[in-house]
């Protein structure tokens, strides 16, 4: 790096330095001002505990959690149902996806259903699952793939369909077969949608597993909250709710970062 | 000398839903080996068609097409795959067409090299100039040594200033390289400046409306603008193409 600036551009750039740390410094209070007037309306008396639960009975009961072993166990089941879901209905999905864009026939032959599917509420189908699956992990893990496997296959194919067509006629003068097309062309430039597809799939799973959670469960985080409703336990249905905004964050920065180092020095 | 390409009454009709578009018809003409041919037609009259029935992307309704040899195409823009280093992507007809043995591939990075790519080779598409990769793109063109090579509009994607050294560059190329070509474009001064014999197409349905060999030999593409010969072929050409 060179450091032989105008003034002016110096004064820009410790602007800019200062407008970011601003705008940290102000994320940050929005969250302290947040919990600290949940607290404060909650210790005061002002609005019932009961009902609101507050920072500190959030911090106690994660503790009391912790303490009985539990909390790693819920968050165990809940990121393993998560993550076998959001896995199969990648690989499903990029599958389903690679022979639609491979056989025109078959693409319009199913596309009437694909489109239903797609369409229906994932939800309805609870009562099957749980027939066929029982109550265990299996069922949520189906539930996820069900969620995700739609929007992954039609994200992929969308972005297969979007080939070049001059590229595409550049190796058909080449005289390039199909696999050849697929290979060279079709799948390497469709590499950003990959990234975009496990993205949105990543926010498909947890929805997928934690509503499979409300319908059939015996652990989790969304079992945390359903069992804490029922129960009157609000202070347990926050600290589940607080655990997954985190782990849903967590795993979202991973796949951010994920996608920061795949697609670096890539022009696209 | 011999013909590399030949069109013996090529007729093609375009089938839609709503109806047929006859796209050429009765369309007769032939390249010769190491002739630069270049096609001009008013636009939308199916030049685009005719490079693709050259290539043999698309079958002839009637009539009969003769190719000898292999060809390399060459479109408007330069379609360098942004994935691909500059080698990675003058290796990719190679690779299409399993003849990566090393002599090939040795081959296609002399011509790299002997035409200003050698220092890119393992730069990424972006990192050049439009006129630094349409040059890459002609030089995947001739990696596979084709017999033949079809170009379709290969500058028109181009700013004014690069299109006229990308054109010189191409020119000079193809004439060093003793290749047979068949340029298709809509501007005139570039088919003067570039080609041996101008065809010039009717409106749709195309035919050849006009055929002129030029007599400017091995004059390079900009020397030839400055020529006196040039003005009146433009003239001449452009009464012809609004006919």
């Amino acid at each position: 790096m060179k450091h032989d600036y105008s003034k002016e551009h110096a004064l820009f750039l410790r602007r800019r330095k200062r407008n970011i740390a601003l705008v940290w410094a102000l994320r940050a209070a929005v969250l302290i001002l947040l919990f600290g007037l949940w607290e404060l309306v909650t210790a005061c008396g002002w609005v019932d505990p009961f009902l609101m639960s507050s920072p500190s009975r959030i911090a106690k009961t994660i503790a009391s959690l912790y303490r009985d072993g539990s909390l790693f166990y819920h968050i165990g089941v809940t990121l393993w149902e998560t993550l076998a879901g959001f896995a199969v209905a990648v690989v499903v999905g990029f599958a389903a996806a690679l022979l639609l864009w491979w056989s025109e026939t078959v693409r319009k032959v199913l596309e009437p259903y694909i489109v239903v599917l797609n369409a229906l509420p994932k939800i309805a189908l609870g009562p099957l699952i749980i027939i066929w699956f029982g109550t265990g992990s299996e069922a949520i893990v189906f539930m996820t793939v069900l969620v995700g496997v739609i929007v992954a296959t039609l994200n992929m194919l969308a972005a297969f369909i979007e080939t070049d067509q001059n590229k595409l006629l550049l190796m058909r003068s080449m005289g390039a077969n199909k696999l050849q097309i697929l290979w060279k062309l079709v799948l390497p430039s469709s590499y950003p949608a990959v990234i975009s597809m496990l993205k949105v799939n990543v926010g498909m799973a947890w929805i997928g597993s934690i509503m499979g959670e409300y319908i059939v469960s015996r652990a989790g985080l969304g079992y945390l909250i359903v069992y804490g409703g029922q129960v009157f336990k609000l202070d347990l249905v926050m600290s589940a709710t607080f655990i997954l905004c985190l782990l849903a964050a967590g795993m979202y920065a991973l796949v951010v970062l994920l996608e920061k180092v795949l697609l670096k020095d890539k022009d696209r | 000398m011999k013909n590399i390409l030949q069109f013996q009454s090529v007729t093609f009709i375009y089938h839609t839903p709503r109806g047929e578009l006859t796209a050429a018809k009765d369309l007769t003409f032939s390249v010769d080996e190491g002739e630069f041919v270049a096609i001009i037609g008013p636009s939308g009259c199916g030049k685009t068609t005719l490079l693709s029935l050259a290539a043999g992307l698309l079958k002839p309704s009637s009539g009969r097409i003769e190719r000898r040899g292999s060809l390399g195409y060459m479109l408007q823009k330069d379609e360098l795959f942004p994935w691909r280093t500059i080698e990675k992507n003058i290796f990719l007809p190679l690779e299409v067409q399993r003849k990566k043995d090393a002599a090939q591939r040795e081959r296609a990075l002399s011509l790299a090299k002997k035409y200003g790519l050698g220092d890119f080779l393992k730069s990424y598409p972006a990192q050049l100039s439009g006129g630094m990769r349409q040059r890459a793109a002609l030089i995947r063109t001739l990696a596979t040594d084709p017999d033949i090579l079809l170009l379709d509009e290969p500058f028109s994607a181009l700013d004014y200033q690069t299109r006229l050294n990308v054109c010189e560059d191409v020119g000079n190329i193809i004439r060093s390289e003793k290749k047979t070509a068949l340029l298709i474009t809509h501007d005139i001064s570039e088919a003067i400046s570039l080609a041996d014999r101008v065809l010039v197409l009717s409106a749709r349905p195309a035919r050849v409306a006009h055929a002129h060999p030029l007599d400017f030999g091995d004059v390079p593409p900009l020397k030839r603008r400055e020529l006196p010969a040039f003005p009146v072929w433009f003239e001449r050409l452009w009464r012809e193409l609004n006919a």
